[in-house]
């Protein structure tokens, strides 16, 4: 029972919702929109189980005093206050809560991302090579579309910014196109799958 | 150690000092390196434009982004914001990220500081923070009735009891959705609003992401796009030119590209309102130094490699 429910309400919602697409009638459509309304209750379970499992983790790790167990102390702090500022005063600027993001989350998540600056840099002098011929084609294609995006290439030539153009616009998009329509089969394949209940493996373990 | 050992053996620290004052440099002295167009952003700009002080047609914007993309992100958000505060177009503003609602607030909050007149509510409405779990029920739902759909502004006040909302009604009156986000750009609008209702969509995406949207500005799913910093500095270039100037884009003389060639001095202009342009000085430098890395360091992989090559024949 604990497979074959969870398998019966995947198929009938799964053709459902595939026959919603290619019927758009009144009564598809109004189905459509009662279920989305059940979406609403989703949302809430899923916050507290992330926080339950975030809470959960981090205490385990404080009580065990488990590799920096100091950095959950912070984490839980981080939640606890910056719920409780946003609860207490709300979000809107000039709040407790905005000057926690202002001051904390926002030199923070920037800090982390400019860092990536760093390791292209040094992962072009280490480790970028033109080993091969694909290699040495990747490696052209990189530095004139970099010197195409930043007014100096403009500067040096206008075919830069052309070239730059060119790349992006023919063999960058016939490749990205590829790949999309590659993904986009493959979700059919394994959504039909999911659908017919050969795929199963969502259902997790455990017995029936 | 030889030459083209010691090229190949650089410790990662002195890659690290030079990448640092190649950021820093430029900025405290700025380049002044003139910023180039690309047709995405300006197909963009021209859009919005189109709606200049129209009060049947909006546009809508998603902040799907967090504080880690700000540096490239935050200009775009503040540039288009200026451009439709400036030329009295209507925003909408919603977020389905919690970070991204405070993202919202501070780049409204910067921009209304030159506008006094600009009325929340009645010239722009913040949606606020929606639950990613309700985006494809307001997505869905705006093409039938936005105040419905999305039912509250950021402050809880019903939206159908709004000024902003007495002539718009659904995506008919929306000019376009622009997504601009850290992450996948765009699929869902395209996929959902468009594909369904048939509303315009642009988006605004980190450097990283600009080359996933070439297959979708190519077949007009996208209508324009802003690709990073760069993306910001061309719009910040096309509202200082234009809006700021409050001149109407749509009219513009085709004849008349003098402007196209004009050398702004950044100097002279307060930093709020060359965010991206200065930041676009540092990454050209950047830039031109990871192309010098990668130039040196594989001067040292075919040395090493011509002299193993010796060293065997020997």
């Amino acid at each position: 029972m604990k497979r074959t429910i969870p398998l019966l309400i995947v198929m009938t919602l799964g053709f459902l919702f595939v026959a919603h697409v290619f019927i758009p009638s009144k009564i598809s459509q109004d189905f459509f929109d009662w279920f989305l309304k059940w979406t609403k209750v989703i949302g809430p379970f899923a916050v507290v189980l992330g926080v339950m499992s975030l809470v959960m983790v981090h205490s385990t790790k404080i009580r065990r005093k488990a590799h920096n167990w100091g950095y959950s102390i912070v984490a839980l702090v981080a939640l606890a206050l910056t719920t409780a500022t946003g609860f207490i005063w709300g979000i809107q600027e000039g709040t407790p809560y905005m000057w926690i993001f202002r001051n904390f989350n926002v030199p923070l998540g920037a800090t982390m991302f400019s860092l990536l600056a760093f390791y292209i840099a040094s992962a072009a002098y280490k480790a970028f090579r033109a080993r091969s011929v694909e290699a040495t084609v990747l490696l052209i294609a990189a530095i004139i579309v970099m010197l195409g995006r930043v007014s100096i290439g403009h500067a040096i030539s206008h075919w830069i910014p052309d070239i730059t153009e060119w790349i992006l616009n023919v063999p960058n998009l016939a490749a990205k196109r590829g790949i999309t329509l590659g993904v986009g089969l493959g979700m059919t394949a394994t959504s039909l799958k999911i659908i017919l209940g050969i795929e199963r493996t969502y259902l997790g373990g455990g017995k029936d | 150690m030889k030459f083209s050992e010691s090229i190949q053996k650089l410790d990662r620290r002195y890659i690290y000092i030079v990448v640092a004052l190649a950021v820093i440099i430029p900025l405290i002295f700025p380049l002044g390196l003139k910023t180039y167009l690309t047709t995405p952003v300006e197909d963009l700009y021209k859009h919005i434009d189109e709606i200049a002080g129209r009060d049947d047609m909006a546009i809508l914007i998603d902040f799907a982004q967090s504080p880690s993309t700000m540096p490239e992100l935050y200009p775009m958000d503040i540039a288009i914001l200026r451009h439709c505060f400036q030329r009295r177009i209507k925003v909408f503003t919603i977020a389905y990220f919690p970070q991204g609602a405070a993202i919202v607030e501070m780049a409204l909050a910067e921009v209304k500081e030159d506008f006094p007149e600009i009325k929340q509510d009645v010239d722009y409405c913040n949606f606020g923070y929606k639950s990613g779990y309700m985006f494809l029920p307001i997505v869905l739902g705006m093409g039938d009735d936005i105040a419905k759909a999305v039912e509250t502004n950021s402050e809880g006040n019903m939206l159908e009891n709004l000024p902003i909302m007495e002539k718009i009604k659904n995506y008919d009156n929306i000019q376009v959705i622009i997504e601009i986000t850290g992450s996948t750009p765009g699929i869902s609008y395209i996929t959902y609003a468009r594909g369904r209702f048939g509303v315009d969509v642009a988006v605004g995406v980190t450097a990283v992401s600009a080359a996933d949207v070439y297959p979708y500005l190519q077949t007009g799913q996208l209508i324009g796009s802003l690709g990073g910093l760069k993306g910001a500095a061309e719009y910040e270039e096309l509202v200082q030119t234009f809006a700021m100037q409050n001149l109407d884009y749509s009219k513009k003389n085709a004849s008349d590209v003098d402007w196209r060639e004009k050398q702004y001095s950044l100097s002279s202009v307060p930093y709020k309102y060359k965010k991206a342009r200065v930041g676009m000085d540092t990454q050209a430098v950047v830039h031109v130094l990871i192309i010098l890395f990668i130039v040196i360091g594989n001067i040292g992989y075919f040395i090493e490699k011509r002299t193993e090559k010796h060293k065997y024949v020997k």
